[in-house]
């Protein structure tokens, strides 16, 4: 007799984060409306939304700062409401205008947030070296009162990763900053992958696209689509054909237009870029058309769906 | 209580590094300092402006002696302190959520209560020194200027006017974490002060509830002997609730 045991990841390594149902109310509005998500153990989850769609609400429920109204979020297997002390130990936040002790200098105030985990002695040192290394303020000795927005941010990721924590939460962590300083997030960030489950809000498409590997989009409090970022842009906006024409782009275009497979084309001179309900109709066809046209092909590319394609197509124009 | 003492000494070193050490220190020296002096002049004062105004109008003023200078600092703490502590503290939770501070510390396994908690005993002792530095600067100046002193008196006196003071930093406490705004918690505590005063002047308000410590540390400097059996321990009974009603509160409260 052979026994054979398998174990199964998902039974022993809960995931980061698993919302159910979430809902939050507000007097009349509901500022969530049955979310549920998971957010895989070590992914970087990009939590995508329209301003007001409820991202900072879900942050504010899992770091125990608000309640829910209905439904469960569980952060390592731990109930953000019930266990909210244990959920707070493994979790680094980062709140969208992170507010500090003006008298505190960068040092002190790191010393500080690693004292309230717990942290001392050659460990709280050797950590608050490394994260003012990493947001480039060692040797600043200016008071957090005086630093420039960009400063306060990558402070504020310092400080959210001072228990090196197995969950790290941003809310919209790049939003007003300047180009350089949304680099330095950015690259801190990607240099978190693989180490630490991040989740972040954002509603900066760029943003998510490049440091992300899953993607939930909330709209009106709901979770509209969360999928990995490469079956998202495959899945849900259409794809779109460009073709450069020789000569007659306008008949080509009309020829185009006249073919099911086209739901929309757009023509600007010799270029035409064609929305398309079926794709492997218009590789096969395309090139007959451009040449029963008595034209020339002089270049036909298949546009992948952006991510704010597929944003758009499922938050459509509202806002 | 997660985080409280790192907490604690966050307040601590707040106090000595910000506005803070100046404000209450700054007053109770005043009051410390200007006290006996005021009360060596103040005869003097009023006989000097009723001699040139109002001639032919004499009146009697008693020398001043030790017991006035007490009376006159405890006054003083009554009024002009016990409000700058009331505007003082009235920030303690309320800055702390409304600057953003509240919200990087709170998502850190740090206790709601022990935040409170922290806050209150923070204030009660830069109350207390702020006191203790007013007072002991009295009773050196009272000493140079009358060349005697009511030590005891003037201690039982100081020290009822701590336990107020303390019970009015608790109730700011909760003020400023159910108000949630620093004017409101000031203006609140300010109401706090006129309806205590009120009750002062009703006389079961004075015997059984903390409205007596108002004017006990003047009667007992004045040689008399009021009742501090209820005072005292209704005090104590309401800041005791104050701040376990700020922590209550605070820990339902969403940010």
């Amino acid at each position: 007799m052979t026994t054979s045991v398998t174990t199964t990841p998902a039974a022993t390594t809960p995931a980061a984060i698993e919302i159910a149902g979430l809902t939050k109310v507000y007097g009349s509005t509901r500022a969530l409306d049955g979310v549920s998500l998971t957010v895989p153990h070590g992914s970087v989850y990009g939590f995508l939304g329209p301003n007001g769609a409820g991202k900072t609400t879900t942050l504010r429920i899992l770091t125990g700062l608000a309640r829910p109204t209905q439904g469960t979020a569980t952060v390592f297997g731990n109930d953000v409401v019930r266990a909210s002390t244990a959920v707070r130990a493994d979790l680094g936040f980062l709140p969208d205008v992170p507010g500090y002790y003006a008298w505190m200098n960068a040092t002190e105030f790191l010393r500080f947030t690693g004292r309230l985990f717990g942290l001392g002695g050659r460990v709280l040192d050797e950590r608050v070296d490394a994260l003012l290394d990493l947001a480039g303020l060692t040797g600043v000795a200016t008071k957090v009162g005086d630093y420039s927005r960009g400063m306060k941010q990558r402070l504020g990721v310092a400080q959210a990763l001072i228990n090196a924590p197995k969950l790290l939460m941003l809310d919209e962590p790049t939003s007003a900053l300047d180009p350089m300083g949304r680099k330095d997030v950015l690259d801190m960030i990607t240099a978190l992958k693989g180490n630490t489950t991040v989740f972040f809000s954002t509603h900066i498409l760029s943003d998510v696209e490049r440091v992300c590997d899953t993607v939930a989009i909330l709209h009106k409090g709901r979770v509209v689509r969360e999928a990995a970022m490469s079956e998202l842009k495959h899945s849900g906006a259409a794809t779109r054909v460009e073709v450069d024409v020789v000569d007659r782009p306008e008949q080509v275009a009309d020829a185009f237009r006249a073919r099911p497979w086209a739901t929309e084309c757009v023509r600007t001179g010799q270029t035409i870029v064609c929305t398309l309900a079926d794709l492997d109709a218009a590789r096969r066809e395309i090139p007959r058309i451009v040449a029963d046209a008595g034209a020339s092909l002089a270049r036909m590319t298949e546009l992948e769906p952006t991510l704010e394609d597929v944003f758009v197509e499922l938050v459509g124009g509202e806002r | 209580m997660h985080g409280f003492r790192v907490f604690l000494g966050k307040e601590i070193r707040e106090i000595l590094r910000t506005w803070r050490i100046w404000v209450l220190p700054g007053i109770m020296i005043f009051i410390g300092l200007t006290s006996p002096v005021l009360a060596k002049l103040t005869p003097q004062l009023v006989s000097s402006l009723t001699a040139s105004e109002e001639a032919g109008i004499i009146i009697q003023i008693p020398d001043p002696v030790t017991r006035d200078a007490y009376l006159q600092f405890s006054k003083n703490s009554m009024q002009m302190a016990l409000i700058a502590v009331i505007i003082a503290v009235a920030g303690m939770i309320a800055a702390e959520k409304r600057s953003g501070t509240a919200v990087l510390v709170l998502t850190k396994p740090v206790s709601r209560t022990g935040m409170v908690v922290a806050k209150v005993l923070s204030n009660w002792a830069l109350v207390v020194a702020a006191t203790a530095a007013g007072a002991a600067l009295c009773v050196a100046v009272t000493v140079i200027v009358f060349d005697s002193t009511l030590i005891a008196e003037f201690g039982i006196a100081t020290l009822l006017w701590l336990l107020l003071a303390c019970m009015f930093v608790a109730f700011m406490a909760l003020f400023s974490t159910a108000i949630g705004s620093q004017g409101g918690a000031a203006g609140a505590g300010i109401g706090l002060y006129l309806a205590i005063s009120i009750l002062s002047a009703w006389g079961p308000g004075r015997d059984y509830t903390p409205a007596g410590l108002l004017s006990a540390g003047d009667r007992i400097l004045a040689g008399q002997d009021p009742a501090l059996l209820w005072p005292v321990l209704t005090a104590l009974a309401v800041t005791v609730a104050a701040v376990a009603c700020a922590a209550w509160v605070f820990e339902r409260q969403e940010l």
